[in-house]
């Protein structure tokens, strides 16, 4: 069409995007470029580059357990999501496939749910999990994560398996399949996109999950890294350059993910707009 | 066909309820029962570990009526709403259109950039902000004394009249990459012809953008504000970090008073007043969105 066209608009337009994208690269390369200066120099001139390239502010980073975060909140990431897609699927299925009100009055019920913020119930989640012994252990996230998952899961799966040609699971059930034989052998083999977003959407909002994790885990060893991050500033105080260089290895390894896969992600985190 | 057992219909209605049981055992669990818990819990004086609760009927909501603290909050929490609104779907909106329609190269690179924060933890997008906007080491203290204007004298988040639209513009560093996808994933099913029929009525750009463009998306609109409207009332973690709600309790917002309140200062029953009043500010929200996806 017009491609070739390079006029005053243009330029603007590029001008205006490029700007955009100047504003949100600059805090990430700084991130970077600081957690190679000294103390010092950050104290002395903010606005200069690193004088070497040392590693040395990593190594102390490190040393705090960024490595031991990063485990749990794979760990956790990866069980939370796990048990989601399963219970939403379940339910989702169960749902397409009820007729009459009992199967609208549940589905109603779990997209209540999705209005309910966890900040908002704060109080009674610590005292349930207190009461349960569960305070510093990692069943403490995974399950509400999980909870707090499912509506927003079980929406997507039920619009998903609506969709869904009726024939083939009738097809399954003459061949002598239960129903619930049929979800797992026909049914979820051929939901894959599905399953792929939802999978992605609750990893990116598990993986950075923090008042929950603030509030049930306090113990070092079981910390996920958005809890875990915090402590570096504890651990460091006034010694930026750590800080950041601890920032950076907890950040780089999911923006690098991120821009690997950003077709997957885009595509997924824009569903919520659906 | 094969003979059907005479159970079919029965066997089929319990195979459902047990695919069913698990999601409703974990939302009753963390979400239903927590509700009727902050609300009963609201008329009662307790503290968080204590095995002592007072009746005291409404009193803790007409302690959040007199507490210029909640006031302050929730000013704040309508702050970020508004403003949000304003920067994250505003600049994402006209972020969307230009890599739409307005401009062919390198549009996949820009987009993946401006959406990255996204990705990124609220808490070390704060602990960034927190070390660029630091008085003494922060390079945007410097840059700006560089230019010969004078920074804010207690840094750019210690100083309670401005501190609340620093952590605004924090917010949106992160989330308009969300918007400008959200928007353009919309944008994108608008149909060409619309705009091929536009210009031989001899509406491009701007005037194409104002008449086709925004009516066509009207309903993604609707839901980015209100996408943006929940996340503004459920803001925490980034406030939490940079000014934990300081200076003062200038940058306070319903979600970390009501922490303190529990978890610091041990008014467990008044947090949880102020934690039904911000559910019941959620789910007002919660059943307009289901209104207008309904209507889309």
């Amino acid at each position: 069409m017009n491609t070739r066209r390079l006029n005053a608009t243009t330029l603007v337009l590029y001008g205006f995007v490029g700007l955009m994208s100047l504003i949100v690269l600059l805090p990430v390369i700084y991130m970077i470029m600081a957690a190679f200066k000294t103390r010092t120099s950050m104290f002395v001139s903010p606005l200069a580059l690193p004088e070497s390239l040392s590693f040395e502010t990593f190594e102390r980073a490190w040393g705090v357990g960024v490595g031991g975060f990063m485990v749990n909140s794979l760990l956790v990431t990866f069980l939370s999501v796990v048990v989601i897609v399963i219970v939403s699927g379940m339910a989702a299925y169960a749902l397409s496939q009820m007729r009459g009100w009992v199967g609208q009055a549940i589905y109603l019920m779990i997209v209540a749910g999705f209005a309910i913020p966890v900040q908002a119930v704060l109080v009674p989640v610590f005292q349930i999990m207190s009461g349960a012994g569960l305070l510093n252990s990692r069943l403490a996230l995974v399950l509400p994560y999980a909870a707090y998952g499912i509506p927003f899961t079980v929406i997507l799966f039920y619009a998903f398996f609506l969709d869904f040609p009726k024939e083939l699971e009738e097809a399954a059930r003459l061949d002598g399949c239960s129903r619930f034989q049929a979800f797992v052998r026909v049914i979820l083999p051929l939901s894959g996109p599905a399953i792929a977003s939802a999978a992605i959407f609750q990893s990116v909002f598990i993986w950075n999950e923090f008042i929950l994790a603030l509030l049930v885990l306090t113990r070092r060893g079981l910390k996920t890294l958005p809890v875990g991050i915090l402590d570096l500033q504890g651990e460091f105080t006034s010694d930026w350059p750590a800080v950041l260089a601890g920032l950076t290895l907890a950040t780089l390894p999911l923006l690098i993910l991120f821009v690997l896969a950003q077709k997957y992600f885009v595509r997924s985190l824009a569903g919520l707009g659906k | 066909m094969p003979q059907r057992p005479r159970t079919a219909r029965s066997d089929g209605r319990l195979t459902y309820a047990a695919m069913l049981s698990p999601a409703i055992v974990l939302l009753s669990i963390f979400v239903f029962v927590p509700v009727a818990l902050v609300l009963y819990g609201s008329l009662f004086r307790f503290g968080l570990t204590s095995a002592e609760w007072t009746f005291v009927g409404l009193s803790n909501y007409v302690r959040a009526m007199g507490d210029g603290v909640f006031w302050i909050a929730l000013r704040n929490n309508i702050i970020i709403v508004v403003g949000s609104i304003v920067l994250q779907v505003g600049f994402g909106t006209l972020l969307a259109a230009v890599l739409d329609r307005g401009i062919t190269v390198g549009n996949t690179v820009l987009r993946t950039i401006i959406f990255a924060p996204m990705v990124i933890s609220s808490v070390a997008v704060g602990l960034i902000w927190l070390i660029i906007l630091d008085p003494n080491v922060g390079p945007l203290v410097s840059l700006v004394k560089a230019m010969g204007l004078t920074p804010p004298r207690l840094g750019f988040l210690g100083d309670p009249s401005i501190s609340i639209w620093v952590v605004l513009g924090i917010a949106s560093w992160q989330y308009t990459g969300f918007m400008m996808v959200l928007i353009l994933a919309g944008l994108q099913a608008v149909p060409k012809e619309l705009y091929q029929a536009a210009a031989l009525d001899g509406a491009t750009g701007l005037r194409a953008f104002w008449h086709i463009t925004l009516p066509a998306i009207r309903n993604i609109l609707i839901v980015a504000v209100l996408i943006t409207t929940v996340g503004g009332f459920k803001v925490f973690d980034l406030i939490f970090v940079t000014t934990g709600g300081g200076p003062a309790n200038a940058t306070q917002v319903l979600s970390t008073w009501i922490y303190f309140q529990a978890f610091n200062l041990g008014n467990t029953g008044y947090a949880d007043a102020i934690s039904v009043i911000l559910l019941a500010i959620a789910v007002l929200l919660g059943w307009a969105q289901l209104k207008s996806s309904r209507r889309a």
